[in-house]
């Protein structure tokens, strides 16, 4: 082999070394605060689905600090049996995760207010018009009402679909039922106005946003699929 | 400040800048501009990386076999990227989901491998780091003029303040990629006319 080979050979390998040693010492030190960061993200998620007040009077969001401690006092994760909607335990030896992944089990958050359980959310998601989108809904304890949304993955069109993740687009839900007579009805995002298209009513329906009609039938369609999903549990709600 | 390193410092922010004059680093002054907080923090980390990539390879750059000098150049490169990206996770959460994949491809920025291939490898590692730097420089500087104008436009807001009138409805198109190819086409007749810069064919 020549000098010259030999040399290159070695910077290369110097350079592969250094370069992973760099990344790998950043990825053990940072993984910690990363891993914080996200679970604090989507405790923020499920308080904004719950409608808590995470902003301050300029709209900025609360310190993290603040965010993790409101979870911790108003809001509890659990998880119901998907068959048939009974609450279940994570005992020792049974993975919660791992029963989720499975779809055995249904994973829920409860908003409580002075004690007493008001509501009830669930992660929403699924195709969106460019790509997935993910998010909450939060339901009266009633099983009725919705209470709130948010959105917070997407990769709709800025501007145009992306509105799903503006508190504008979000508090139409609000108020809005997803079932009458103890039937499930149709959540849907209406092309244009509610009002235009249903001049009668319709308190399943929201308005849509212009311009982004397919992002609104994308929506609805993974929507109207969870709800149906957790529909074995919020059923139960409106029994004794 | 000797005059040449003065030029070096000076030359990238009007007279050579990256986007207007050499037409570089296009697809990320496209992506991230439709706000002021992403454009922002988009110019730090290019600058740092730049900054960072021209001064090391300034330092190796007698050292580097010249059959591998890309290759060598695109690993720092890319160590370095890969870096301000999980800087930006831990540090800046918010901000990192909104730039999603742009921070990664910082590594394709033709700005960083262009100044890497253009002036580090034949200069002292001052000048490069002071070239690096004013690259950066000259680009977060029409990166934040692009997000000015869409952010504005597009919403009434800068950094998310209002700025209009709240009756103001919002010009979409600002905020989709063509209204930044118009704020950018802007820029550089703005700024090619008061340089007075002329294309050679």
């Amino acid at each position: 082999m020549r000098s010259e080979d030999r040399r290159t050979l070695l910077f290369a390998a110097g350079v592969c070394v250094v370069c992973s040693l760099l990344l790998s010492t950043a990825a053990a030190t940072l993984r910690g605060r990363q891993e914080r960061m996200a679970e604090l993200a989507r405790r923020l998620n499920v308080l904004r689905a719950f409608g808590a007040e995470v902003d301050d009077d300029r709209g900025r969001r609360l310190p993290w600090e603040d965010i993790g401690a409101l979870f911790d006092a108003r809001v509890e994760d659990f998880f119901v049996d998907a068959a048939t909607g009974e609450p279940v335990e994570a005992a020792p030896g049974v993975d919660a995760a791992e029963r989720v992944e499975r779809g055995d089990w249904l994973p829920l958050y409860r908003w409580r207010e002075d004690g007493v359980v008001t509501r009830v959310a669930f992660p929403v998601g699924g195709p969106g018009l460019w790509g997935p989108v993910r998010g909450y809904l939060a339901i009266e304890n009633d099983g009725v009402t919705i209470a709130g949304i948010t959105f917070y993955e997407h990769q709709e069109t800025p501007g145009l679909g992306a509105e799903i993740e503006t508190e504008r687009f979000q508090e139409r839900f609000r108020g809005r039922t997803i079932r009458a007579d103890g039937a499930l009805q149709r959540v849907v995002i209406v092309k244009g106005a509610v009002r235009d298209r249903y001049p009668d009513g319709n308190p399943h329906a929201v308005d849509g946003i212009s311009g982004a009609t397919r992002t609104g039938e994308a929506v609805t369609e993974f929507l109207n699929e969870d709800i149906a999903r957790y529909d074995v549990f919020l059923r139960r709600l409106r029994e004794p | 400040m000797p005059s040449k390193l003065k030029r070096v410092a000076v030359d990238p922010l009007s007279e050579n800048n990256p986007i207007t004059i050499q037409v570089l680093g296009i697809c990320s002054a496209l992506a991230v501009t439709v706000k002021m907080d992403t454009a922002v923090v988009m110019s730090i980390c290019l600058t740092a990386v730049l900054a960072l990539s021209n001064l090391t390879i300034s330092l190796l750059r007698r050292a580097i076999p010249t059959r591998i000098r890309m290759i060598v150049e695109v690993s720092i490169i890319a160590t370095l990227v890969i870096l301000a990206d999980q800087l930006l996770r831990a540090f800046a959460y918010d901000i990192s989901r909104q730039l999603t994949v742009f921070v990664g491809l910082i590594i394709t920025n033709c700005i960083v491998m262009g100044r890497a291939e253009a002036f580090a490898l034949q200069n002292p590692p001052l000048p490069s780091l002071v070239d690096g730097l004013a690259n950066g420089l000259g680009y977060s500087g029409v990166l934040l003029a692009v997000a000015t104008m869409r952010e504005v436009l597009g919403s009434g807001t800068w950094f998310g303040w209002r700025v209009l009138p709240e009756a103001y409805p919002g010009n979409g198109l600002m905020l989709l990629a063509p209204g930044a190819f118009l704020a950018l086409g802007l820029i550089i007749w703005a700024q090619r006319t008061l340089s007075g810069h002329v294309e050679n064919d």
